[in-house]
C-alpha cells in the first residue's frame, strides 16, 4: 500500500513537468536561431539536448533562465512555465528566477576568488544564510554533493581558479546547486574536460538528479546516451525529434536523427 | 604531364634554398638592428634631456653663504629686558636689520669709508639676510646684547659668482659684480668664511623676485590642490559614465553620439578647456580667478575623457563568462558590476586615472588662460586662494631675467618630473598589486 501510494505519486509528478517550453521562437536581429521549439522538462530526470553545431541548443537553454535578456539585439516569444508560471511575464523577478533555475557554462567559470567565496557567493546575495555557521554549513555541503569537498577542504582560501579544470567545474556546479535550484542547465559541462574529470561530473549528475530537472547540452552521443533518460534533437533551429534516450537512441523515428546518432553529418 | 603532379620531397641542400634561408636570416638580423638602434636612439635622447635638466638643477639646490660677525647691539634692537617681551618684539619687527649687518662690515671692512661703498656692502647679502637676523632675535630674544658668527644667505649675483657662473674675465663695465665686490668677496674667501651648502629654503617657501629666496612650496601645494579637485571631480563622474555606457547604457543613436563624442573631447587642446573654464567658470559662474577650485574643475574637464576611455577599455577587458556565472546565480546587474566588473576593472581604471592626473600635474596652458599665472609669494591656503601651479611656476621663472632663476627654473623641472615619475611608479605598482588573473 505504502509502496504503491509513492508510485503514484512518482507517477504524478512524471506527469506534471517542472518546466515547459511552448512554442520558443528566438532571433538575433534577422536571424532565426530558434523556431517554434515545445519541450516539457521533468524532476529528476536528465534531459539531453543534441544536434549539430549552430543548432540553436545554447540559444534555447539560455531562455530557460532568460540569460538572453541582456544579448542585444535578442527577441524571444513564446511561453516557459515554471511550475504552471509564465517565466516571461512582466511581473516575474529575473533574480528570483536565476536562483531557481541554475546554470553550468560550457568554459569553467569560476569567480577569481577563493573557493570559499566562489560557493558563498550566491547564497550570500541571496541571503539564504543566518550567520556565518549557516554559510559555512551551505558551503561545506555544497562541495560535499558536487564531490570536491575531500579535495579543497583544506585549502579552502585558495583561489578558485587555480584548480585544475575538473575540479573548476564540479566548483561551479557546487556554486550553482549552493542556491538550491530545482532546475539545473548545464551548456556543454564537459567539453573542456579530460575523460577523468568527466567521468565524475557524469557521477555527480546522476546523483544530482535525484533532487533536480537537469538539462544538459552535449556533443557526444554517448555522453547523452549514458547519463540521460530524455533525449531532444536539435537541427536548424528546430526540434527534430524527442523522447526517451533509449528510444531516440535505439529506434529514431526521423531520419535526420539516425544520420545525426550513426555519426553520418553533424 | 603526370610528372609534372609528382610531388618531390623540397631539397633544403639546394643553391636556391640555402640562399633563401641566407636572406631571410639576413632580414631578421638587419630588422634586430633597426629596432635596438631606435631604442638606444630615444634612451640616448632621453638621457642627455635628464642629464643636462640635472645638470643645470643641481646648483639651484644650493646657496652661497657668508659668515658675518653680528653685535646684536641693544642700541639698536632694544633691551628685552628693559622693554618687556611684547614691546621687544615689537621694536625688531621694525628696527632695520641691515643696521646690525652694516655695523658689522664697517668693523671687518674698516678701510672701506665712503658712504656709497659701504652701501655696496650690505647688496653682497640677500635681502633674506634681514628676515634671518629678525627670526634669530624672535626666536631667542636673549641674544640681544651678545655677539655671534652668522651665516647670511648672499645675494644671487654673488652666489653666481661662487658658482662659476659669472664670466669675472669679462670687462668690468659688462659685469653686475664689480671688481670691488670681487675684491672684498675675496677677502671673505681667504678668511674661509664663504661656503656652498644644500638650501632648504627651495623646497619651504612661496615665489619671490629675489632668486634665492624663491622656492617651489607654494606651486607644490597650488597643485595638491588643484590635483585634489581634479580627482574628487573627474574620478567618480569619470568612473561612473564608464560603467554607465558600458554597462547599462542602452545601444542606440544617442549613446553613439555620446562616445563619439568622449573621444573627439580627448583629443581637443587643453587650451580650449581653459578657454571654456574662463567663459563659464569665472565668466557666467563667478568662481574667483587663479583660484585651485577653477583650475582644479577646468583640468577635470580635460581628465574626464581620459579617464572614461580607460576605465571602459578595462571594463570591456573583463571576461564575459564572469558576468554569466554572477548573472546565472541571480545576481542583478549591479550587483554583478559592483561584486564582479569593478574589482577586476579596478587595476586598469585606476592605472587611467593616474596617468590622467599626471597629464593634469603637468598641464600649464589652461592655468594659463583662469589666471593661475600671477606672481603668488603666499603659500595657499584654501580651494579659493590665489595661487600657482609647478609647471606655472617654470614658465614664470623660465620668462625671469635673472641668471639665477635658470637654475631654478631646472631645479623646478626637476621636482616636476619627480612628482611624474612618482605618479607613473605608483600607477604601475597598483597595477601589478591589484592585478588578479582569471
Ligand atoms: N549572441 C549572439 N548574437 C547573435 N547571434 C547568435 C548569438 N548566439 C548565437 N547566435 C546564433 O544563433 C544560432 C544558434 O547558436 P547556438 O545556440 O550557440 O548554437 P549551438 O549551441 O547549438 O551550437 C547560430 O546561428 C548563432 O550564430
Ligand atoms: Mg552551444
Amino acid at each position: 500500500m505504502q509502496q504503491s501510494m509513492t508510485e503514484f505519486k512518482n507517477m504524478t509528478e512524471q506527469a506534471v513537468p517542472k518546466m515547459s517550453a511552448r512554442d520558443i521562437h528566438v532571433r538575433y536581429g534577422d536571424n532565426h536561431a530558434v523556431k517554434g521549439i515545445s519541450l516539457d522538462l521533468h524532476l529528476n530526470e536528465i534531459t539531453s539536448l543534441i544536434g549539430p553545431s549552430g543548432c540553436g541548443k545554447s540559444t534555447f537553454l539560455r531562455c530557460l533562465n532568460r540569460m538572453n535578456d541582456s544579448v542585444a539585439g535578442c527577441k524571444v516569444t513564446g511561453q516557459i512555465l515554471l511550475d504552471n508560471k509564465n517565466i516571461y511575464d512582466q511581473n516575474i523577478d529575473v533574480v528570483q528566477l536565476r536562483a531557481r533555475v541554475g546554470m553550468v557554462f560550457q568554459k569553467p567559470n569560476p569567480f577569481p576568488k577563493s573557493i570559499y567565496d566562489n560557493v558563498a557567493y550566491g547564497p550570500r546575495i541571496h541571503g539564504l544564510a543566518h550567520n556565518r555557521t549557516d554559510l559555512d554549513e551551505i558551503v561545506e555541503t555544497s562541495l560535499e554533493r558536487a564531490g570536491l569537498w575531500q579535495e579543497v577542504k583544506d585549502r579552502m582560501d585558495s583561489p578558485g581558479t587555480a584548480l585544475s579544470g575538473g575540479q573548476q567545474q564540479r566548483l561551479c556546479i557546487a556554486r550553482a546547486i549552493a542556491v538550491n535550484p530545482e532546475v539545473i542547465l548545464m551548456d556543454e559541462p564537459c567539453s573542456a574536460l579530460d575523460p577523468i574529470a568527466t567521468a565524475k561530473v557524469e557521477t555527480l549528475m546522476d546523483e544530482l538528479k535525484s533532487e533536480y530537472a537537469i538539462v544538459i547540452v552535449t556533443h557526444s552521443m554517448q555522453q547523452a546516451a549514458r547519463i540521460s533518460q530524455k533525449t531532444a534533437f536539435f537541427h536548424l533551429g528546430e526540434l527534430v525529434e524527442q523522447g526517451d534516450t533509449t528510444q531516440i537512441f535505439t529506434a529514431p523515428r526521423n531520419e535526420k536523427t539516425r544520420d545525426y546518432i550513426t555519426g553520418r553529418f553533424g | 604531364m603526370s610528372d609534372d603532379l609528382n610531388i618531390k620531397p623540397t631539397d633544403w641542400q639546394s643553391p636556391e634554398m640555402v640562399r633563401h634561408t641566407q636572406m631571410r636570416n639576413r632580414r631578421e638580423k638587419r630588422f634586430k638592428l633597426f629596432g635596438l638602434s631606435a631604442v638606444i636612439l630615444a634612451a640616448s635622447f632621453l638621457f642627455l634631456l635628464l642629464g643636462k635638466i640635472t645638470l643645470d638643477a643641481a646648483p639651484g639646490f644650493l646657496q652661497t653663504s657668508i659668515e658675518v660677525d653680528i653685535n646684536f647691539d641693544k642700541a639698536v634692537i632694544g633691551d628685552p629686558r628693559q622693554m618687556g617681551r611684547d614691546a621687544f618684539i615689537e621694536n625688531v619687527r621694525r628696527t632695520n636689520m641691515l643696521r646690525l649687518v652694516q655695523a658689522s662690515m664697517d668693523i671687518y671692512f674698516s678701510e672701506v669709508t665712503d658712504r656709497r661703498d659701504r652701501r655696496r656692502l650690505l647688496r653682497l647679502f640677500s635681502a633674506g639676510a634681514r628676515d634671518q637676523l629678525r627670526n634669530m632675535l624672535l626666536a631667542d630674544p636673549m641674544i640681544a646684547g651678545t655677539s655671534k658668527r652668522v651665516s647670511l644667505l648672499a645675494s644671487d649675483d654673488i652666489d653666481q659668482v661662487i658658482k662659476g657662473h659669472t664670466d669675472i674675465s669679462l670687462p668690468e663695465l659688462q659685469r653686475k659684480v664689480k671688481n670691488k665686490e670681487l675684491s672684498w668677496l675675496q677677502k671673505f674667501e681667504d678668511d674661509d668664511r664663504v661656503s656652498l651648502h644644500f638650501h632648504s629654503l627651495f623646497f619651504t617657501s612661496g615665489d619671490s623676485r629675489d632668486p634665492e629666496l624663491s622656492g617651489i612650496w607654494g606651486a607644490a601645494v597650488g597643485s595638491a590642490l588643484t590635483l585634489f579637485i581634479t580627482l574628487i571631480i573627474a574620478f567618480p563622474v569619470g568612473v561612473l559614465s564608464a560603467i554607465y555606457l558600458e554597462e547599462f547604457a542602452p545601444k542606440n543613436r544617442f549613446t553613439d553620439f555620446i562616445e563619439i563624442n568622449i573621444n573627439n573631447l580627448a583629443a581637443v587642446p587643453s587650451i580650449v578647456f581653459g578657454l571654456l573654464g574662463l567663459a563659464v567658470f569665472l565668466g557666467t559662474m563667478g568662481l574667483p580667478r587663479s583660484a585651485p577650485l577653477v583650475g582644479g574643475m577646468t583640468l577635470a574637464l580635460m581628465t574626464l575623457p581620459t579617464i572614461i576611455i580607460a576605465s571602459r577599455a578595462s571594463i570591456k577587458a573583463v571576461p564575459p563568462s564572469i558576468r554569466d556565472a554572477a548573472m546565472g546565480l541571480g545576481a542583478s546587474p549591479m550587483q554583478v558590476v559592483f561584486h564582479h566588473v569593478l574589482p577586476l576593472a579596478f587595476p586598469g581604471i585606476l592605472t587611467g586615472t593616474i596617468i590622467g592626473m599626471a597629464q593634469a600635474l603637468g598641464e600649464t596652458a589652461p592655468l594659463l588662460m583662469i589666471g593661475m599665472v600671477a606672481f603668488i609669494v603666499d603659500i595657499p591656503a584654501s580651494f579659493t586662494d590665489a595661487a600657482t601651479a609647478l609647471p606655472v611656476q617654470i614658465y614664470l621663472w623660465a620668462d625671469s631675467p635673472e641668471r639665477a632663476f635658470v637654475e631654478k627654473t631646472s631645479a623646478a623641472i626637476l621636482v616636476l618630473l619627480t612628482f611624474l615619475i612618482v605618479m607613473n611608479a605608483l600607477a604601475i605598482w597598483l597595477r601589478q598589486k591589484f592585478e588578479q588573473d582569471w
